[in-house]
């Protein structure tokens, strides 16, 4: 139970970030954190019932955390490299500006 | 016990800092320390194979990922108000507070298989190695991609 209640103050502490922060990058880490949290459990669940199929799927979940990572990273060059924005905010401006745009032209277009 | 108590209290130290540190190398380096009082904390729970994957994947290229990124784009200087954070502690305290309330029913569990790790991955999950495999495949080219696209353009 202790174990647990660990992994969910780290989850809690990730989601926390994950909101709070709008950083590409510190939304990262808080992604890594919360998947961190989760891996443990597989941990902790297999240790504790004597069986080594916990740590395989950790090993599964650690692997695919890398990937995704990796990913996202490349995802947030992408888009500091063509827009210079590193903020999530500045992005769903820019969104919403685009998207107000384009029903303007298909309203100008339907008069 | 106190083994445990130090590390659990250093991991939820670290990762506070690691997201309320302003400076981004600062909170890779807390992010870093954090996985790597969870990998002493695998090895105290005999995972062996577990803590050097924390330590190889969760540690180090997590690291150089966040580090590479950091060092590639330029930091803007808006600042959070305090009514996200707000929602954020009750998101947060939404989601985690029923599984702290709640008891885990670990003896319907208990059912296990006796496995080595070997034999966990290599046959018990070989269909899960094999498209771990093809995940891998999947984003090394999904990253290659994505920046091949950046230089084409310049």
């Amino acid at each position: 139970m202790d174990y647990i209640i660990l992994s969910v103050t780290i989850l809690a502490i990730g989601i926390v970030g994950l909101v709070t922060k709008h950083d590409l990058i510190k939304m990262l880490i808080a992604i890594e954190m919360i998947t961190a949290a989760a891996t443990m459990n597989f941990v902790v669940f297999g240790s504790l019932m004597e069986n080594s199929l916990g740590q395989a799927f950790s090993i599964l979940a650690l692997s695919v955390d890398a990937c995704v990572t990796a990913v996202a990273l490349a995802l947030a060059i992408a888009i500091y490299k063509k827009l210079n924005i590193r903020d999530v905010r500045d992005l769903s401006e820019i969104t919403e500006t685009s998207s107000d745009k384009e029903t303007q032209t298909v309203e100008e277009d339907q008069k | 016990m106190w083994l445990e108590t130090v590390l659990a209290i250093g991991m939820v130290t670290s990762a506070v800092f690691a997201i309320y540190l302003k400076e981004t190398v600062s909170s890779v380096l807390s992010l870093s320390t954090m996985m790597i009082l969870l990998a002493v904390l695998y090895f105290n729970l005999n995972a062996p194979f577990a803590a050097i994957f924390q330590l190889a994947l969760g540690t180090g290229t997590a690291a150089i990922f966040l580090l590479a990124g950091d060092s590639l784009t330029k930091k803007s200087d808006l600042k959070t108000s305090s009514k996200t954070k707000f929602v954020g502690l009750i998101v947060s305290a939404v989601l985690c507070v029923p599984v702290i309330v709640g008891t885990v029913a670990t003896a319907s569990l208990s059912a296990s298989l006796d496995l080595s790790i070997s034999s966990a991955i290599w046959e018990f999950r070989a269909i899960d190695v094999l498209a771990q495999g093809l995940v891998v495949l999947t984003a090394a080219l999904g990253v290659v991609i994505l920046l091949k696209e950046e230089r084409r353009r310049k």
